[in-house]
């Protein structure tokens, strides 16, 4: 019967081409609008690392200013979200996680010998070796450098695939060199495509910029002075008696990023001691002056706690929903005046048999028929909206601003569900009618 | 087969309150063919409707082969009226953008029968009425005596016991409602009752009983004799 349905809701659709093309784009119309905003909302929301958030960690500590809390804007937990180097340094060597990372951004310029790549500056990561298993990172050829690179200059590098095909073309370039800055580093491992965004991970800049393409060991730094590419915030000046770029890496400026993981509640608490303790020891040494404070925050309240999804692209998706509803609003206006139209044709089928749920089924289907062409249409409109907003941002949210499988499906039962909505009242009133009124009048 | 006690059926607008049938008693047997006469408004069609289970009456009692109508559901008053009513109107109500064939198929669509059993009721009803050729045709295609044809076809696919008419040559000229009246009467010997209201005197002559309403009643049936034969001279 759902067949027969159908077939007369595609004639019935065809009888009247321009109310139907109407309502057809008013449901296209509203769809397209909310997907495009509600697709760039549900991508912004992703974690990358749903799967680990019971284990991961980011680590704050508040080594503010006695005078006055952190402040960003308004966001966060009135704490800094990075560790001064002294203090990235000085949890490393606690041996409670069983992975931790200290990381920050960087740029090396990139110089191969003998070849026909000019030199160039790669986005770079400097980190301990954890990174890779902690976040999942994807393994194309060769490994990891070892423990000893985290805290000892080893001139040891992991490209990603982009670069290796820049570089390399392509093969296995473990072993090679290349020269960062122009010191020569030798290819450890290329780790596979692997770009999740949101970059959970360092949500500092730009959450949703690629992620880098050179990864070095964090125990370079003292050799190649290496400063912050992100954001470095300090609220006093270095010690005046340690000069220089040990003054740097002395000094209360925030500028890495740490993670760890904590297999379970045990471990955690464990950790929670350590970090006590450890700011009561640097407390006694006329540190962290403020209250104390520290936090261990999961990916999933990690993106919350950065905004990452603005309060204003909440309430855009709100306000595209009531957009949709003031299409779906239309629909019914238009439904209600074709069904109205077609009354009699319904009266002959109750005459002839036909039930009221049979005529509400039947004038229902219609209107999920227009919803099923509206939804297709919607979505090529929401992909048009996002293909503009890649355009306007200029490549800065390329990965955000695209639909998955799902939000495909979403769109489609979006489109159903308001055009059940539209339909739900005409179809009521057409099925009520009492067939008599359009037999008699003759 | 069909019997109505007591019938009372009104309409109530903001203003007034119509009474479209008063104190309504009627039997009707198997295999009967019932002409129904009567002034314009005077409550044939509220009658039909009332007969058809398309409408409920205000009050009264009303029992169809048997079974009291009044406490059921939608349900099922709509499957009687799909499997033992069969509706025919003056102004032949085909639905336009079905072909013949569809128009035939809608009650037993509702019916649930298999496409096999549909089509060879579709195909021996049409040819019944002499359309089988025309089977694809619009209904705007067909004259009004063909459209009127196609209509009965329709009533009668289901194999109903009860044909209802009302005025199904009204909209004719006088060969073509002779045919359509022939037909009638060649269903009718084949055992299906027929009720069929009319304008036309001489058709309801030819039927085996009269009735006549006047103001929502069924007239005295001696007055109503006489009336007839007034109209005959
Ligand atoms: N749906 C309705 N609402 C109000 N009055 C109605 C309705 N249907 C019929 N009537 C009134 O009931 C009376 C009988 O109507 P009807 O049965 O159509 O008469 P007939 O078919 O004999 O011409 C008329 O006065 C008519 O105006
Ligand atoms: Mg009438």
């Amino acid at each position: 019967m759902i067949g027969y349905y159908i077939s007369l809701a595609m004639r019935s659709l065809r009888g009247t081409p321009i109310l139907s093309a109407l309502m057809i784009a008013a449901i296209a119309v509203g769809v397209g609008a909310s997907m495009t905003v509600l697709t760039l909302n549900y991508m912004m929301s992703q974690n990358a690392l749903a799967h680990k958030d019971d284990v991961l960690y980011a680590v704050q500590l508040d080594s503010w200013d006695p005078n006055g809390a952190y402040n960003r804007g308004g966001r966060g937990n009135e704490m800094p979200w990075q560790l001064t180097y002294r203090d990235a340094e000085a949890l490393l060597r606690s041996d409670i996680p069983t992975r931790q990372v200290a990381m920050h951004r960087f740029g090396f310029t990139v110089t191969l010998e003998d070849s026909e790549v000019r030199p160039f500056v790669a986005e770079t990561r400097v980190t301990t070796r954890d990174f890779f298993s902690m976040f999942d990172v994807p393994m194309l050829y060769g490994n990891i450098w070892n423990e000893d690179a985290d805290t000892s200059p080893v001139q040891t590098v992991v490209l990603n695939k982009a670069l290796n095909e820049k570089l390399f073309g392509g093969e296995d370039s473990v072993g090679k060199t290349v020269e960062l800055n122009g010191e020569p580093f030798t290819v450890a491992g290329v780790i596979d495509y692997w770009n999740p965004s949101p970059k959970v991970y360092d949500l500092n800049n730009n959450p949703f910029s690629d992620s880098e393409e050179i990864y070095i060991p964090f125990g370079l730094h003292r050799k190649f002075q290496i400063y912050s590419w992100g954001n470095t915030n300090g609220w006093n000046s270095p010690d005046p008696e340690v000069e220089g770029y040990e003054g740097h890496l002395l000094s209360e400026s925030v500028w890495i990023q740490f993670w760890v993981e904590l297999d379970n509640d045990t471990r955690k608490k464990e950790y929670e001691n350590l970090l006590t303790g450890y700011i009561q020891q640097q407390k006694e040494q006329g540190r962290f002056q403020r209250p104390l404070k520290f936090g261990l925050t999961r990916p999933s309240e990690w993106l919350v706690l950065n905004e990452v999804l603005h309060d204003d692209n909440r309430v855009l998706g709100w306000a595209s929903l009531a957009f949709l509803l003031v299409c779906v609003v239309n629909a019914v206006a238009l439904l209600l005046a074709k069904f109205l139209r077609k009354a009699p044709e319904a009266g002959v089928r109750r005459a002839l048999g036909a039930n009221r749920n049979a005529i509400f089924i039947q004038h229902l289907i219609e209107s999920s028929c227009i919803g099923v062409l509206g939804g297709l249409i919607g979505i090529c409109f929401a992909l048009l909206g996002l293909s503009g907003i890649r355009m306007l941002s200029m490549g800065q949210i390329d990965q955000i601003a695209s639909m998955d499988w799902l939000m495909m499906l979403a769109a489609i039962g979006l489109a159903i569900l308001a055009s059940l909505l539209a339909g739900l009242y005409p179809a009521w009133r057409i099925s009520r009618t009492n067939p008599s009124i359009y037999l008699k009048t003759q | 087969m069909l019997k109505m006690q007591n019938i009372r059926k009104s309409y109530r607008t903001d203003t007034i309150e119509t009474h479209a049938l008063r104190d309504f008693s009627l039997e009707v047997n198997e295999g009967e063919f019932v002409s129904v006469t009567g002034p314009s408004g005077s409550g044939k069609t509220t009658f039909l409707n009332i007969a058809g289970l398309l409408e409920t009456p205000t009050g009264g009692e009303y029992l169809l082969d048997g079974q009291e109508i009044g406490g059921l559901s939608d349900r099922d008053r709509s499957r009687m009226r799909n499997e033992k009513i069969g509706f025919i109107f003056q102004g032949f109500n085909l639905i336009p953008d079905l072909n013949l064939f569809d128009n035939i198929d809608v009650p037993l669509r509702y019916r649930g029968f298999n496409t096999k059993e549909r089509r060879r009721r579709i195909e021996k009803s049409l040819e019944q009425v002499g359309l089988s050729a025309r089977a694809k045709h619009l209904p705007a295609q067909l004259s009004g005596g063909q459209q009127q044809r196609v209509a009965i076809a329709r009533a009668l696919a289901g194999e109903p016991r009860f044909l209802l008419a009302d005025e199904p040559t009204g909209n004719l000229d006088s060969l073509m409602a002779r045919q359509v009246m022939e037909l009638l009467e060649f269903i009718n010997e084949w055992g299906t009752t027929i009720i069929m209201v009319t304008h036309d005197p001489d058709l309801a002559r030819r039927a085996q009983r009269n009735i006549q309403i006047v103001d929502g009643q069924v007239s005295d049936l001696r007055q109503s004799i006489a009336q007839e034969e007034i109209a005959t001279v």
